[in-house]
Parts: structure tokens; sequence; C-alpha cells
């Protein structure tokens, strides 16, 4: 089996990504600029259609295979990643992308997403993240935040929710990005560096369900506050955000902090220097966990990426050297061979 | 005085949990049954003081079910057809460490994801077993809204009386549907020290420990043999059907739950044109009630099965039966609920006119 893309060159546009069906999503709804996106890129790899497959679970982001102009698979709640995992090492030579949700694979899937990660699976993750299940009209999900009034918790939800890029990276994802429904540019580029990715790649996408959690993610992304609420991380570059870029991360020690560049005593030199490699992981997980700090802004981009050998290859190369070192199998032999058993 | 509401199948299921004194709840999303999980945690919280928890997913509901069953307490779950499946492992567990606790299926089409749509296809999985090695449930087959009400507090009876896993098999149809149900009263939620439970070891016996291993093989058919004597007396004691008209009928319609009542329908419209026709309902289908059927045998000259699925209960039948009459059978799947009329039609051809 090879297990190199053939990318010989194919000219295809968005519209060859379209599966013709109706797109059945709420008006309004952020998948809408997820699926637009994923069509946008898909023709600037230059990989056949045929090479490309999309595999998702249960719930509304699992529609998504049915609406684009590639393989697909609709699978089952929660085992997306592990179905992927099939195809993947099957078919070494596919594209293989996930299209998933919170509900679906931070909850019932959780299992097979931190093995998958793990195990380094090349697959391409895309997790619409907007903290409620829709497609049941409504319950809250593991990314939920406390006190969440829903259709199961009317009076509040009472646990935590999952930090989904915090999970990621220590379950030993090689790729942790993380984008918005409503900056497509941007989420176009987190797209092109996941499909360009070897190795599992996350990108959570946080996404507005206009139906059962709307504006969940204003206070970030929204109009007013997204200048002061979004930082932009980019590779070897200080961490600045804010109007005409005049406020700066600053790590001091483990502990992130706000400065003002325009205070006559700050510059851009102060600032902590993005490392998407960074070989530290502690500094990987400081980056997710901002969320958890409402004074920090909220890191958009590439958290890390890193270069090891992936599950599907390991696993080609292990075949190809016990085949090797102990010759193409021989059934007969194995069939006269000493491990039999005389039942009395 | 009575107490009527109008309800859907899937709050009366809820409601009659409450008022069973049910102490916990455990559930998972997943259509057509979600209104059970979302009644619940609106309701139950302030009136009871019963617990609602959604778990991350039907394996670990039926595992928080495993548990809370072992504290001797009245716990709960339901789900349908795909979340069902994904409880049946840990169903066989508390099968076999016998512990009590009420399930409930709203069963829609499948296999597979399926469809939304009311379904019969869960037969085979509710009544042979489900998960692995010999197991049964008790499974009561409600056919009204009413029947989801009195279902609830018979379950939570059955369940602990035979320490046994008891589940409610309905389907999607049931459970969206409105109807009048009376209510019975709010029971206390008591709790007594059950001697099998895990509530400390008190001096008069040995600790209880809850497992279903059992690494010698005379042991574990030992378990299994005193399993399959409790599932004996319980087909002797707690086997439940209805007959409707079938006292001077020529033919009878055999149906359980929702189908049961469309097959009424067409016993109605069949007797209109002279076609002297019966229901038999088994509201247990496991305890199956094979006697009773087989008596009524006896004393008609064919039987139609009619389900929503490729046929199964229809197997039961013609055991019961034992080949003594035609049973001929009539079936609608992946979500299609029969109309009377085509009930009717298909006893007509297959015994009035046909070739019986
Ligand atoms: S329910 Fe929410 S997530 Fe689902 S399609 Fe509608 S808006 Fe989108």
């Amino acid at each position: 089996m090879s297990n190199t893309i053939d990318t010989t060159q194919v000219k295809l546009t968005p519209k060859d990504f379209a599966s013709g069906q109706d797109v059945r999503w709420c008006p309004g709804c952020g998948d809408y600029s997820i699926l637009a996106q994923v069509q946008r890129v898909l023709p600037e790899l230059g990989i056949p259609k045929e090479q490309i497959i999309w595999i998702s679970g249960i719930g509304c982001s699992s529609r998504f295979p049915y609406y684009m102009g590639t393989y697909g698979f609709h699978t089952i709640h929660g085992r997306a990643a592990a179905i992927a995992t099939g195809v993947k090492v099957s078919r070494p030579e596919l594209s293989v992308w996930v299209a998933t949700g919170d509900g679906d694979m931070m909850s019932i899937g959780g299992n097979h997403f931190i093995h998958t990660c793990r195990k380094n699976v090349d697959l391409k993750i895309l997790l619409f993240n907007n903290r409620i299940y829709g497609l049941t009209k409504g319950q809250y999900s593991p990314t939920s935040e406390v006190g969440l009034i829903s259709k199961s918790t009317p009076y509040g939800s009472v646990d935590y929710p999952f930090n989904p890029l915090s999970l990621a990276l220590g379950s030993g994802a090689t790729f942790v990005a993380r984008a918005a429904d409503n900056d497509p540019k941007h989420m176009q580029e987190m797209i092109k560096r996941a499909a360009e990715h070897k190795g599992t790649a996350f990108l959570e996408i946080l996404q507005n369900c206009v139906i059962f959690n709307d504006g969940a993610y204003d206070a970030i992304t929204g109009k007013e506050n997204r200048t002061d609420k979004m930082l932009y991380l980019k590779h070897n570059q200080p961490m600045t955000f804010g109007k005409d870029n005049s406020k700066g991360i600053k790590l001091d020690g483990f502990k992130p902090v706000v400065i003002d560049l325009n205070d006559g005593v700050h510059s851009a030199n102060d600032c902590w220097i993005h490392d998407e490699t960074d070989h530290d992981a502690a500094r990987s997980f400081i980056l997710a966990h901002m969320t958890d700090h409402p004074e920090l802004p909220v890191p958009f981009g590439v958290v890390r990426q890193e270069y090891k050998t992936t599950y599907d290859q390991a696993v080609s190369n292990q075949i190809a050297a016990v085949t090797e070192k102990r010759g193409k199998g021989d059934l007969q032999k194995i069939l006269r061979g000493g491990n039999t058993w005389e039942i009395a | 005085m009575k107490e009527l509401k109008l309800m859907k199948g899937n709050e009366a299921l809820a409601e009659a949990a409450i008022r069973c004194g049910c102490d916990a709840y455990f559930g998972y999303p997943i259509t057509p049954q979600s209104e059970v999980l979302e009644y619940l945690s609106m309701e139950a919280h302030s009136r009871t003081g019963m617990l609602v928890l959604q778990a991350e997913s039907e394996v670990a509901a039926i595992n928080m079910i495993y548990g809370a069953a072992g504290t001797g307490k009245k716990v709960m779950t339901t789900s349908s057809s795909p979340g069902i499946s994904l409880m049946q492992e840990g169903i066989s567990y508390i099968a076999c460490a016998e512990l009590p606790c009420v399930l409930a299926n709203v069963v829609r089409g499948g296999p597979g994801l399926g469809t939304i749509q009311p379904s019969q296809g869960d037969y085979f999985q509710a009544v042979k077993g489900g998960g692995h090695g010999d197991y049964k449930l008790i499974v009561l087959a409600p056919s009204t809204v009413q029947e989801m009400v009195d279902f609830v507090k018979l379950a939570f009876n059955l369940a602990f009386k035979w320490r046994n896993p008891v589940m409610i098999l309905t389907d999607g149809a049931l459970g969206q549907m409105m109807e009048k149900v009376e209510l019975f009263p709010q029971e206390e939620r008591t709790f007594e020290p059950l001697p099998w439970a895990t509530t400390g070891k008190p001096k008069s016996r040995e600790r209880n420990f809850i497992t279903s291993l059992h690494m010698q093989a005379d042991a574990m058919e030992e378990i299994n043999r005193h399993l399959q004597a409790k599932y004996k007396k319980i087909e002797e004691e707690e086997t439940m059907f209805e007959e409707y008209m079938c006292d001077d009928a020529e033919y009878i319609l055999t149906a359980y739950g929702l189908v049961a009542r469309i097959c009424q329908k067409a016993a109605q419209l069949a007797r209109e044109k002279g076609i002297k026709v019966g229901v038999f309902r088994p509201k247990t289908v496991f305890p199956f009630p094979t006697g009773q059927l087989a008596k009524l045998a006896g004393k008609v000259k064919g039987i139609l099965d009619v389900e929503m699925n490729a046929g199964q209960m229809v197997e039961d039948v013609r055991l019961a039966v034992n080949g003594k009459i035609p049973v001929e059978f009539h079936g609608r799947m992946g979500g299609v609920i029969p109309s009377p009329e085509e009930v009717l039609h298909k006893l007509e051809e297959k015994f009035v006119g046909g070739k019986a």
C-alpha cells in the first residue's frame, strides 16, 4: 500500500466539492460557514475528489458528509474517529476527514477521540463546537458552561466543561488549532494547515447554534468584543491583539498577563513569542487554558504542531519489516506446523 | 377523586416514575424519547428530590444504573433502539447480578441509525436476550398511554419482586402520542436497606459482593440454574395478556403494543363484513402467554400475526400454536405503521378467500 496521496494536478473548484444535496441546517447556523470554507479550501489542495473521504457520527455537524462531493460515511454516534481509523489504516492513500460536534466527539465519542489522538492516526478532525445538543433539540453538552439552562438542565448545569484544545493536547494530538465560524478567512487558513499536517489534526471551530444556544460566543467573537477578545496566534510572532495591536501577552513565569504596548513601558519585545513547535508542551497548555481566565483574550490559530510517525505509517512500516524478516506467509506451512492440539 | 391528564407517552413514563417514588434516572438524549429526560429534569427534583442525570453516553447511563441499582434504590433509564443496543452489555451483567431496575425502549425503525419513526424491530433483542448469555428481562408491552403509566409502577414492583431488570417495550408513536390518562397518587420515596444491596455489613450476615464473574464452570452453571428456575417461576406467575372478541372468533390476530389497537380496529371492520375475528394481545412478551394462546389456537381456524417488523413475535406465536393451525404473518418495517384496512385485507387474502 502506498502511503502518499496522489496529488497529480487536478483543477477543481468549490462547486466540485458540493454534493448537490439540499443543505438542511437551520437558517443562520454556523455550520454553513464551515461547509463553505471547506469547499473553498479543498480545491486548493490538489487532491482528487475520489481520494478524499468525509466521515461523521451523529449530530447536526454530522450531516456534513451529505453535502460534500467526496466519498462520505455517516456513521454511529461518537464512533467517527474509530471508523475513520479503520478507513485510514486500510487505505492509507486517502485523505480522511472527520466532521463532528461537541456532543458526538466530546461526550459519547470521548474515548475514541483520545485514543485517535494518542495513536496519531493521520486524520483531520473538525470539531463544530456549539456547546449544545442541536439534533436532539437542546440538551447541554460536555462543553456547555457551568450553569447553562437547557432542556435537560432547566435549573442550570452543574458539571464542568471540557476544554477541547487541552483535551486534544493531553491526548497527544500533533496538530491542535482553533477557528471561529464568523472569521471565514482565518478558518480557511486553519483548514488548509490541518490538511497539510501529517498525523492527527484537531481543529476546534467555535460554531453558533442559532436555535438552541444562540450567542454562545458573542463575548469572544461578537462584533464589539472580537478586537479585544480574539488573539490570533502567528508562528514566531509576538502575541499581540486589541485595536491597532495595542496590547500584548507577556509570559510571567507560567502566567500569561496582558500588557499595554502604548504605556511607554512595554513593547512588542516583551511579548510572548508564539512557537507552534515549542518543545515544552506546558506552554501549549497555557495557551489552551487562557479561556479559563476572563481577563485574557482567547487564542485562535495553531496552538501546537509537531511531527511524529503516524499510526498508519507505523503499522505499514511494521508489516513491511516483519514480512521482510520472516518472508511471505505460507498457509500450508502454518497448517502443518507444530501448534496443534488433539482433543481426547 | 380521579386525577386525569392529557399526556404524551414519553411524559407519562416520566410522570409515573416520579409518582412511583423512583430515586434516580440516568439517560442520554435520543429521538424519539428525549422528552423523558427533559420532563424529569424539569419536574423530578422539586417534587420528590429524585436525581436526574444526563450521562455522557448510553453506555455510561446503563452502568450508572448498574451502580445505583446495587445500592438498592429504585432506578430507571429510557432510550430508543440504537441507545438500547449500546446498553446490552450492562443489561446482561445486571441480569446476572440480579439487580432490579426499570428500562424503557421507545423503539424506532432500524437496523442501524434507521429512522425516528415507530417500530417493533427490537422484539428479539428485548425478549430473547439482547446481550450475551442466558438471561431474561421481564418485558412489558403497553398499547396505550394509560398503560405507559400503569406499567412503570408494575415494572418497579416486578423488578424488586424478582430482582430482575424489567423493560417497557414501547415505540416512537406511543411515546409521542397524546392521550388522556388517569394518574395514581404520589407514592413516598422510601428506602429499606435490602439484604442484597451495598448497605454495609451487619454482624448477622456475610458481606454483600456484587459480581457476575464465577471462574468455575460448575459454579457458573449453578448460577444459571438458579436464574432459569427464577425465569420459569416468572412465566408461571407473571404472564399477562388481553383477549378482544375472541370468544366466538374464527380467526385471531396476534399483536402487541400499538399494533394490537390497529388490529382491534381491523377486527371490528372484519365483523362488519361478517368475518368473526378476535385479537390476542400479550401484555407481557416475556413471559409470553404461550399456554393461553395454545388454548385459543384449539378453537380457531387460523392466526394472522401483525407486527411493525419483519416477523419476530410470530416465532413465539408459532411455538405456542405448535403447528395446530396455520399462522401467517404481516409486517411493516422501517417505521411504517400498518392500517386496519391493510390488516383486514391481509387476513382475507391469507384465510377467508385464500388458501386456508
Ligand atoms: S439546531 Fe443549531 S446546530 Fe443544529 S442546524 Fe440548527 S442552528 Fe445548527
